[in-house]
């Protein structure tokens, strides 16, 4: 009896806790996913592209970029030393992701919430995308490199859209942000010497008319339009990432299945 | 009020309370086993197994057992039960958590090799005469699918055996996606039956980490033949301030130079130099 008892006392904590644990869950899972990364900090201020010029200017050097063999539309730049290069590294710190306005805008004109709304997003979407492959770390270290990453030709918009929000815990933001036009720059670095080993420029105009102008946009229909584009620009990350790390052909592949022989007993 | 949620979240967790795995109780036929062997020398319980297992244990690496049944590789959460029996057969009772991979030992009975019945599934996987070897169409077929992996690194150890249709990965590596991309790969090759993913993702801790970078760059510096644009024939496995020296080198002394290295590393507890010696192999 006293067993049975002691089942039944047991089963009603365990489902109170359950309850409790949910309801913590529910609450902390309804907020948006804004900083992922290692990195804390808020998103640095907005930036203008400089008028008059072809880029930019947030990587180090765009002058040895070249298209990309397989991904359309992407200007890119690997380390020629294999052995210092990209394959060098086996973890990542995913910096803030800055951002740059058109060269007519006025940075000052994006209210920081609209800019940690953005940037949040893209930077938990890049980090969900190579994490698997690129555990996110800390601290430097001579085998982790640092993402940088910019969001470049971003646009402010009148102000707020009207219309219901879907999502209660969404709030209108105070300009609502137009990356129709936006292009995005990645530049992977040393993370103790910050020696550029990989650069990309994806030149994909991904955002065509879409635009974000609520908080926790990414779970609202109107604005899967802007979801898809920094999701599709992550995903083309990894791809260049991919690639990058194929085994190439010839001497390369010889000597990773000459010199795989498994251990045994 | 975020913050508050996640910390009262993790307590629950912390404790155990909540969404975590409930142990089952479990009794098995196995082998006791330790850490760093049950991960490298994967396959039949020979006398060379038999004897790493000992020996490693003997420089500290922790219990684990080896589940006969599928080879499954189980942690030892109270290491001491299963210390005196590593190297053993054994019938093993105790809390088994599967997804997590450990068991807490409640007994573990030291038994002769010929008491595990013929017809159980353990009797497969410790016996020589069912495992597939180099030459095999099918073992070569997985071996070379396994060393194409394109994220595979010198810090990451994949390996494999197979008695009869039945694949077991083991070994350590830093990224979650090739434990995930092994088992995928492995699975589409025809003739493959059963797999067992026995490959542990390492935590990347700082001091794993500057243990990592610094046995890298010594051994890169010393033994750069051994390492070139995509890969290397050593391999360094690091975990808990533990280093694992695995792979090929040409020569005795490049073994015991790669020892030497890294037992002068900061931050290394114990190196255990698991490095075979092949000569004539191409560098």
């Amino acid at each position: 009896m006293s067993t049975i008892r002691n089942y039944s006392t047991r089963k009603v904590v365990w489902c109170l806790l359950s309850a409790v644990l949910v309801a913590v869950l529910v609450v902390a899972c309804s907020q948006q996913p804004a900083s992922t990364s290692s990195t804390t900090g808020s998103a640095p201020a907005a930036k203008r592209v400089p008028a008059g010029q072809d880029n930019s200017g947030f990587l180090t050097d765009y002058s040895n970029l070249d298209p990309h063999p397989t991904i359309e539309g992407a200007l890119t730049y690997i380390h020629p030393d294999k052995l210092q290069g990209l394959r060098n590294y086996v973890a990542m710190i995913v910096d803030p992701v800055e951002v740059y306005v058109v060269s007519d805008g006025d940075p000052s004109s994006i209210p920081e919430e609209s800019l940690s709304t953005l940037t949040g997003y893209f930077q938990y979407a890049i980090t969900s995308a190579v994490a698997d492959v690129f555990p996110i770390v800390d601290e430097p270290n001579p085998l982790a490199l640092r993402l940088r990453s910019a969001l470049v030709g971003v646009d402010v918009g009148e102000g707020a859209i009207g219309g219901e929000l879907s999502d209660e815990t969404a709030q209108p933001l105070a300009r609502s942000i137009n990356i129709s036009d936006v292009i995005v720059e990645f530049e992977l670095v040393d993370s103790e010497s910050g020696e550029v080993i990989a650069a990309a420029v994806d030149n994909a105009t991904l955002g065509s008319g879409a635009q974000v102008s609520a908080t926790h946009f990414s779970r609202m229909e109107r604005f899967e339009a802007a979801k898809s584009a920094f999701d599709e620009w992550a995903g083309r990350l990894r791809d260049f990432l991919d690639a990058a790390h194929e085994i190439e052909g010839g001497e390369d592949e010889e000597r990773a299945n000459e010199s795989y022989q498994p251990y045994s007993g | 009020m975020i913050r508050f949620g996640l910390v009262l979240a993790g307590l629950l967790l912390g404790t155990g309370i909540g969404l975590a795995e409930k142990a089952v109780d479990a009794t098995f036929h196995g082998y006791v086993d330790s850490d760093i062997c049950a991960h490298v020398m994967v396959g039949p319980i020979t006398d060379k197994r038999i004897e790493c297992s000992k020996n490693t244990a003997k420089d500290g690496s922790n219990p684990v057992v080896l589940r006969g049944t599928d080879g499954g590789v189980f942690e030892v959460k109270n290491p001491k039960a299963a210390k005196k029996t590593v190297g053993e057969f054994a019938k093993v009772t105790g809390k088994l958590k599967v997804k997590a991979g450990t068991i807490k030992v409640e007994s573990v009975e030291p038994v002769e090799r010929s008491a595990i019945p013929a017809d159980e599934v353990a009797t497969t996987l410790m016996e020589v005469r069912h495992y597939r070897r180099s030459g095999d169409p099918v073992y070569e077929q997985v071996r070379h699918t396994l060393a194409m992996m394109p994220y595979v690194s010198q810090f990451d150890f994949i390996s494999f055996t197979m008695a009869d249709d039945h694949v077991i990965l083991t070994g350590w590596t830093v990224r979650v996606n090739n434990r995930k991309q092994a088992y995928r790969r492995v699975q589409e090759i025809e003739g493959v039956g059963k797999i067992t993913n026995n490959l542990e993702v390492l935590p990347m801790g700082p001091n794993d980490m500057n243990i990592r970078a610094q046995a890298s760059a010594r051994l890169k510096r010393l033994l750069g033949r051994y390492f070139w644009g995509s890969g290397s024939t050593i391999k360094i496995s690091v975990k808990n301030g533990d280093v694992i020296l695995l792979g090929n080198v040409a020569r005795e002394a490049d073994s015991e130079l790669a020892n030497i290295q890294c037992n002068t590393i900061p931050g290394a507890f114990h190196v255990f130099n698991l490095l075979r010696v092949t000569p004539g192999m191409k560098n």
